[in-house]
């Protein structure tokens, strides 16, 4: 009567792009004994090329490892490169700055590296436990590049940064355990089948559980109210570190809030009528209090903000519309905001960014730097030709046809206030200025390489979007993370 | 060849910095008139034929364009002014290579906007033209500029987003398969659903007509704006809330455009009356022309909204007209001060040195007050006959913004150019070479179609008949 051993259901394949990642981050540690700390970056975007190429070779085989915890199907693929995007950009970025923002150590591209990995592993999870490991091997690697800097400034955001992403991680996982109390499961799949006509036993459990969840992700990606350490926190660290933790840790927060609620919490109520409370505070307290900030890059961490409360009209609607405007949202908004931080980072003087009333006459200074910077802000903003504009089409047109007509009218007040706050540091940078400079004329070829990408990316996809939303336009995908 | 019309003027604005410095205002001067002539070859031949492929499959949004009808003669009259716009910024503008490289880039969004038979695209366009506008705002602008910029650009947003989800509703509630006007007129969406969508279209066409009491942002526009008065004809063009209402909201909206008939009807009016009235005292005369262009704005947004067939017509000829003789009126102004360093109604005396200068402001005035044998006359008429039809009184009222024009252009005009020139000031030269052009171009485009106007409103009466007939019980 002895069951027959069960060999675990290992595949290697789907786990590839993940294990090349930290692959990526074990010889970042290693090597950064043996070589300097450029030759390590090299390794390091090597290694996230060759995660992305082994993600492309498997779209469209839904190969899922460990019994569904780990699902390579295109949605995880999809934001997967997304996020690997954001990385190279960030390491791009470091590149041409790290040396002046004090952090040209082989340690930072490591536990970048494996911060890399923590977010894959979220794009990738199939169950709550999965999410959670990666989950907290992002954060854990995100509270230490924080205070990498040698700084009062970097200290005191990695301070706060560690104080409030604890509290997030505790919530979160005080949700989970109460889920799995009222469902008896991790994976998704089951949960959501648990779910399915509330058929469980303690539904206030559950309810409390999904509840303490959003809060939980509420402060990884910075949803009013839990959006208190954004901008102390984007604004203190060095401005490469912030580049990666409004883009790639976002976007990964941001995967792992589709798996949860586009997936498996479907079909429990309440926390999507306590979402949209959220996204609507978000929206209006994002985008008002970024019009009363004086420093560029605070500007741009209150931006981060508001951006969420765009992002996150796509979550309360069905996975089927919501999901792609996500995925293509989540790219668009990786392209701009870094192409945004890495200008900033090239001509601040110090981390703290630059005043926005020296932007004044930038344009006839760095007139490639201003032009990038002003594209990639006309798309924060939301104009067309340029991409964030489709981001936010579909994002509207997600939230409306999910029957939040209220949402989007908050959301079309907001975007207004954003075009203020995004026009003024526009149009200073063209206004003519006599002073002398007041910025650091720091432009180098790789931090250029990564303005360059997000100036292209945001221009072709904003005319023609299909590039990128063909791929995830197909609505068989998303009604796999749906489990119909 | 629709896409050659649209677009090459945007290719130009981008190769313009590839083309060495001494050679950018021939550069630029050959894509507009080559623009321009593009359009008169499809007048030619009839006008250019609806041209439609999925752009975003997935979204059902489509790439749509035809260039017809009324849209053809706006195309037209957006081509032929921004050439108008480029000789002269390239004679006027200091190092004008980018002022040159925003005009076109401008044109491109304002014949999109025109051509656009798909709803997003038309979005798309709208906006488009929105950041070249800033642009010349921001870098050719006067010290005051930063209150006028976020203003402009507030006001626009504010209402194309409200638009935006308008469409957005347009499509999900009428079930329409693409977002393209073709469909979605075959799809249309009834009941209060329609009066709710339409507030939302009303909003972005509102602060672009512009409608009291959306109009805030036009005369701070136009005052900041660079003094050559370049700037000032493309904002002049890219005034089309008409346009959209005509072409849009006319198909899509009929019911609630019949239901809220009588108050647009009222808030037009009141725009033409209360803008004339406000133009009387105004001692600018850039922001006195913004004040003009209001109060004709007024009589065309009385035109459209009165759902009558002449006063739509009549409305839809002001509008293209009037962008010929507002627009060069604006040039004028630039004219006045590079002469007199001054934007003021008080300088006085200029007849005697720039005698022809004086003249030809003077016969565009006419035209701007609608004496008759000039184009405006046309319009403004055919307006106010139709709005007599459906509501005497608001036609009346509407109809005293006609001669208040006449006092507040007359007067100003009377204590810039004639009157005593003062003692010591500069001796202002009269017109030279293309000045000629800039001016006179425009003033025979508006005699030639003030006297003989069949060409233009064999553009404008078929499709106005059409849209009219397909409301079916419209007026």
């Amino acid at each position: 009567m002895n069951p027959a051993l069960v060999f675990p259901d290992v595949s290697l394949a789907p786990m590839l792009p993940i294990l090349i990642c930290l692959l990526g981050a074990i010889a970042a540690t290693l090597l950064g004994f043996y070589v300097p700390r450029r030759t390590v970056t090299l390794v390091s975007l090597v290694a996230l090329i060759l995660s992305g190429a082994s993600m492309v070779t498997l779209w469209d085989q839904g190969l899922s490892a460990f019994a569904g915890s780990l699902q390579a199907d295109n949605v995880a693929l999809a934001i997967g490169l997304v996020i690997l995007l954001g990385s190279v950009m960030t390491l791009l970025v470091s590149l041409g700055s790290a040396s002046r923002a004090r952090l040209a150590f082989p340690e930072f591209d490591a536990m970048l590296m494996y911060a890399v990995t923590g977010t894959l592993l979220i794009a990738f999870s199939g169950d709550l436990i999965t999410m959670l490991i990666g989950l907290e091997v992002m954060s854990l690697s995100g509270y230490v590049i924080v205070t990498l800097q040698d700084s009062r400034r970097a200290e005191e955001a990695g301070m706060k940064y560690f104080l409030l992403g604890a509290v997030g991680s505790a919530t979160l996982i005080y949700g989970i355990a109460l889920i799995y109390g009222a469902t008896g499961t991790f994976n998704d799949l089951a949960i959501r089948e648990a779910t399915a006509g509330l058929a469980v036993q303690n539904v206030g459990l559950l309810v409390v559980g999904s509840l303490l969840a959003l809060c939980g992700f509420g402060f990884k990606v910075a949803l009013a109210p839990f959006h208190q350490w954004t901008p102390d926190v984007y604004g203190g660290a060095p401005t490469s570190v912030s580049l990666f933790l409004s883009t790639v840790v976002k976007v990964a927060a941001f995967a792992g809030m589709l798996r949860v609620f586009g997936g498996a919490l479907q079909n429990v109520p309440a926390w999507a009528g306590v979402m949209q409370v959220l996204v609507i505070a978000t929206l209006l307290i994002g985008n008002f209090a970024a019009l009363f900030q004086t420093n560029f890059k605070r500007l741009l961490a209150y931006s981060a903000v508001a951006h969420t409360g765009f992002l996150a009209l796509t979550l309360v609607a069905n996975p089927v519309n919501g999901g792609p405007a996500l995925v293509y949202y989540l790219l668009v908004y990786t392209l701009m905001t870094a192409g945004a931080l890495a200008v900033v980072s090239a001509l601040q003087r110090d981390e703290s960014g630059f005043s926005i009333e020296d932007m004044r006459g930038l344009f006839y200074r760095h007139p490639g730097y201003a032009v990038a910077l002003a594209v990639c802000l006309g798309s924060l903003a939301g104009l067309p030709p340029f991409a964030g504009f489709m981001g936010k089409f579909l994002a509207f047109k997600a939230a409306f046809e999910a029957g939040y007509v209220g949402m989007t009218i908050f959301a079309v007040i907001g975007s207004v206030a954003a075009l203020v706050y995004y026009l003024r540091p526009a149009m200073l940078m063209f206004m003519p200025d006599r002073t002398p400079a007041r910025e650091f004329s720091g432009e180098r070829a790789p931090t250029t390489l990564a303005v360059a990408m997000a100036v292209v990316g945001v221009t072709v996809l904003g005319i023609l979007p299909n590039l990128a939303y063909g791929w995830v336009a197909n609505p068989a995908i998303w009604t796999v993370l749906a489990g119909r | 060849m629709i896409h050659f019309f649209i677009f090459l003027p945007v290719l130009a604005s981008l190769l313009i910095f590839l083309v060495p410095v001494r050679w950018r205002e021939e550069f630029a001067g050959a894509a507009a008139g080559l623009t321009l002539a593009g359009g008169l070859w499809s007048w030619s031949v009839g006008g250019l034929s609806y041209f439609s492929i999925p752009w975003i499959s997935a979204l059902g949004v489509t790439y749509s364009v035809q260039m017809d009808g009324v849209s053809l003669l706006l195309g037209l009259v957006t081509a032929f002014m921004s050439l108008i716009a480029v000789i002269y910024a390239g004679k006027r503008v200091p190092k004008p290579g980018t002022m040159l490289s925003l005009i076109l880039m401008m044109e491109t969004g304002l014949l999109g906007i025109f051509a656009a038979r798909d709803l997003v695209l038309f979005y798309v366009f709208f906006e488009d033209a929105l950041i070249p506008a800033l642009l010349m705002l921001a870098i050719y602008g006067k010290s005051q500029r930063m209150p006028a910029l976020v203003k402009f650009a507030a006001y626009t947003l504010l209402g194309s987003l409200f638009m935006l989800i308008s469409i957005i509703g347009l499509k999900f509630y009428g079930g329409s398969p693409t977002f393209a006007l073709a469909d979605l007129q075959a799809h249309p969406v009834t009941g209060p659903v329609q009066t709710w969508l339409f507030l939302g279209f009303l909003a972005a066409m509102a602060v672009k007509l512009p409608l009291f009491p959306l109009h805030a942002w036009l005369p701070d526009f136009h005052a900041q704006n660079h003094d050559s008065g370049v700037a000032d004809v493309m904002g002049t063009l890219y005034k089309v809330g008409a346009y959209g209402l005509f072409r849009f909201a006319l198909v899509l909206f009929p019911d609630a455009m019949l239901e809220l008939r009588p108050i647009l009807m009222a808030l037009a009016a009141f725009t033409a009356l209360y803008a004339a009235w406000i133009a009387f005292s105004q001692t600018d005369w850039k922001r006195l022309l913004a004040y003009a262009g209001l109060s004709h704005m007024g009589l065309v947004g009385l035109g459209i909204f009165s759902l009558n067939e002449t006063a739509m017509i009549g409305a839809l000829f002001l509008l293209a007209f009037q962008n010929v003789y507002t627009g060069a009126l604006f040039l004028a102004t630039g004219m006045l001060q590079e002469r007199v360093g001054s934007l003021s109604t008080r300088v006085g005396g200029l007849m005697t040195q720039a005698g022809a200068l004086s003249g030809l402001t003077m016969t565009l005035w006419f035209a701007s007050i609608a004496v008759p044998g000039m184009a405006g006359f046309i319009g403004e008429f055919s307006i106010l006959l139709g709005a007599y039809q459906v509501s005497p009184w608001l036609a009346f009222f509407a109809g005293l913004s006609t001669i208040a024009a006449a006092a507040y252009a007359l007067s100003a005009y009377q204590t810039t150019y004639w009157q005593m020139r003062p003692a010591g000031a500069v001796i202002a030269h009269d017109l030279r070479n293309l000045d000629w052009l800039v001016l006179g171009a425009p003033i025979a485009v508006a005699l030639f179609f003030g006297i003989y106007s069949g060409p233009a409103l064999n553009l404008v009466q078929p499709v106005v008949r059409a849209v009219m007939s397909g409301l079916g019980s419209g007026s």
